[in-house]
């Protein structure tokens, strides 16, 4: 469902994606690791759209359609998301109310009508007992004065009432204790299926024990440098991103 | 610009002789437009060399040839309605409308009528409060209301008085190359209540210069609103002067949508121990449009606390000014004063002024002030739009959010809603134009 082609990206005239090639298929999850500054948010970001990235060469193609060319409304109502590192917050919205204006947005681009205030509620109540979200969050304004555990929790929330088709976790898991991290995994965990796929982006091997991936990459120094199974993450786990550093050709490289 | 204020001057000079010669008044009230066309004429017309009106671009305005207006009609249909049980005052071109107006029963001794009307029956009442407040001194539109005023809402409620009907006052102005000088004058005795919501609006060139003056006794409560959505082409320079009693209570709301250069400079002087304010204001405003409060709050008493809060939206080539002090006396321990100016530029063209200001001479106080001014956070937009939602929708959302920060400190329910949605019709109309 999501085809990555030879992409390369720059973001202020520097480039940071190099050549990245990826192809995740419905019902796939996809473990994104490496290092910081291997350009692991870059690739977040180019997939959703973020202005100030520019994409230099290559392609992403979602269902077959030219992902780069949608605006990233077009791309969120196509059925993309991203659950974002730093969430926003938005003084002065209610997150039920935006959440509202988030779905009728998508429903809208679908041609389908408003939905029902208490179809709305029922599901809302439904997905906030997934991520054990109190109902005050709701009335609060968009992440304002929530905690880091909170915000991601919000994020995982919203992914829960939006279902998207793809969804790209950036580095969810940074900041959360254990059980913060478990509600979250839970929370994605249950949302997997055969007509879902996943790109989970993260720093740590830890959050790869609750959410199992199908497939991990190494992300370094804006290639993809290795790809395997689950097991991959244990082994960077065990021997660190320093293997990578340490590659003579790859270290020149990246010093050019 | 100094050499034009003479000239400027005479034809309201000339034009007083006529006006005073034809009006019916006890001598006290003589004297007094006297004193304010004597005023004015010492203040001088303002020129950008004071500071004071410094950032005002009264050049446009000084062109006209400004004349007294003409009787006029409005039809009941343009008015706004607030869709509540109201006491209405209507004012066509500063003068007393009574077929568009509607008072309800009123408890007790209280009076609320035309100025005119009450000068008539009640002078006794009128008398020691009218141009009794200080404040407002320095301003010249203030003293030309003064001396021109011929006609205004007067509203007197008694102590202990609570009146549970908001009073809607209405000013509309209407012609070309006029000026128009309405009045308020709001007494409310030890522990009297009232709600009050003032419009100032209207259709063609003119100038309005009102003036509202606002005296709270022992205890008393006033919850003030004053809505500006005067013509495009329009200026509006008014004054409010508040006085408040000790453990009085004023909410000010002052929202301002209109006109092409409009300013009101607000006076609140916290006169008895405990007294408290809130002033909340909005300027929305866009293409060439000026939206200016040049805001003083007085500490005279112990105890005071006073909350300002500002803000304004702008779009196109608009402007902003918030000038705003607080002045602590000596006498006034446990003051508890803040301030926020906060600005939101929609276009790279506007431009807010912030003048925060700080006088304190009491040593045991607390004071805060902050600005800021900024465009839309470029993160919450991609975060909104990253949802699905549109980025014009987005925009909107936003802009609605910092405003609503102002209009849900508005207790009137009917009256919020109605400013929420003017607020989304004056932007939308700001995009238009600007594209």
């Amino acid at each position: 469902m999501l085809e990555i082609r030879n992409l390369h990206a720059t973001v202020d005239g520097r480039e940071i994606l190099k050549g990245i090639d990826l192809v995740i298929h419905p019902g796939e999850t996809h473990a994104i690791m490496g290092p910081n500054g291997s350009g692991k948010s870059t690739l977040a970001n180019v997939i959703a759209g973020r202005e100030g990235y520019e994409v230099t060469e290559g392609e992403v193609l979602f269902d077959g359609k030219n992902l780069l060319e949608m605006a990233p409304e077009v791309r969120a109502c196509e059925g993309l998301f991203l659950a974002f590192q730093y969430p926003v917050e938005i003084p002065g919205v209610a997150n039920l109310y935006f959440l509202k204006a988030a779905v009728n947005a998508v429903r809208k681009y679908r041609g389908e009508p408003s939905v029902d205030a208490m179809d709305f509620w029922d599901l809302v109540q439904e997905r906030m007992e997934l991520v054990k979200m109190d109902e005050s969050m709701l009335k609060r304004s968009v992440n304002e004065g929530f905690s880091g555990g909170e915000k991601k929790r919000n994020e995982v929330f919203q992914m829960a009432v939006l279902q998207p088709r793809f969804a790209v976790m950036d580095e969810t898991d940074s900041g959360l204790d254990i059980d913060a991290l478990r509600v979250v995994a839970d929370g994605v965990n249950a949302l997997r299926g055969p007509e879902r796929g996943f790109l989970v982006i993260t720093h740590y091997q830890r959050l790869l024990d609750y959410i199992v991936p199908d497939h991990v990459h190494v992300l370094f120094n804006g290639r993809i440098v290795r790809s395997g199974g689950k097991e991959l993450a244990l082994e960077l786990e065990e021997q660190g991103y320093a293997l990578y550093n340490e590659e003579p050709g790859r270290a020149r490289r990246a010093a050019a | 610009m100094s050499s034009v204020a003479p000239v400027v001057q005479n034809p309201f000079r000339q034009q007083f002789a006529a006006f005073a010669a034809g009006r019916r008044e006890p001598d006290a009230i003589a004297r007094l437009r006297r004193e304010g066309l004597d005023r004015f004429a010492s203040l001088g017309w303002p020129t950008r060399q004071q500071e004071a009106w410094r950032l005002a671009d009264l050049g446009a305005l000084a062109q006209i040839d400004l004349q007294r207006p003409a009787d006029a009609l409005v039809d009941a249909g343009v008015l706004p309605t607030l869709d509540l049980p109201v006491h209405r005052l209507t004012f066509v071109n500063g003068r007393f409308a009574p077929g568009l107006s509607r008072l309800r029963e009123l408890p007790g001794q209280a009076l609320i009528a035309s100025l005119g009307q009450a000068l008539l029956t009640h002078p006794e009442r009128i008398e020691p409060h009218l141009e009794r407040l200080p404040g407002l001194s320095q301003h010249p539109f203030a003293a030309l209301n003064t001396a021109f005023w011929e006609d205004g809402a007067f509203v007197y409620l008694p102590r202990t008085t609570v009146a549970e009907t908001p009073l809607h006052l209405i000013f509309h102005a209407t012609g070309d190359d006029i000026a128009v000088y309405p009045r308020l004058l709001l007494v409310l005795e030890d522990g009297a209540q009232a709600t009050v919501v003032v419009e100032y609006r209207g259709k063609g060139r003119y100038l309005n210069a009102p003036v509202a003056e606002l005296q709270l006794g022992a205890g008393a409560v006033l919850h003030y609103h004053q809505v500006q959505e005067e013509a495009s082409q329009a200026f509006h320079l008014g004054g409010v002067r508040v006085r408040q009693g000790r453990d009085s209570q004023a909410n000010l709301h002052l929202v301002s949508f209109g006109g092409q250069l409009a300013r009101t400079d607000l006076d609140t002087l916290l006169d008895g121990e405990g007294a408290s304010c809130v002033l909340n204001g909005l300027i929305l405003a866009h293409d060439r449009q000026m939206g200016d409060y040049h805001v003083r709050v007085e500490h005279a008493q112990p105890h005071g606390s006073s909350e300002q809060l500002f803000k304004s939206v702008l779009d196109g080539q608009a402007r902003s000014v918030f000038d705003g002090m607080i002045h602590v006396r000596p006498h006034a321990q446990k003051t508890d004063a803040r301030q926020s100016n906060r600005n939101l530029l929609l276009s790279k063209q506007a431009r807010a002024n912030a003048n925060p200001r700080l006088e304190i001479l009491a040593d045991d106080v607390k004071c805060g002030h902050g600005s800021t001014t900024g465009f839309l956070n470029p993160d919450a937009l991609f975060y909104l739009r990253a949802r699905g939602i549109p980025a014009e929708q987005a925009r909107t959302l936003l802009v609605h959010a910092f405003a609503n920060d102002s209009l849900n400190r508005i207790q009137l329910t009917p009256l919020r809603e109605r400013l929420a949605s003017s607020l989304a019709d004056c932007l939308a109309l700001g995009n238009i134009e600007e594209q």
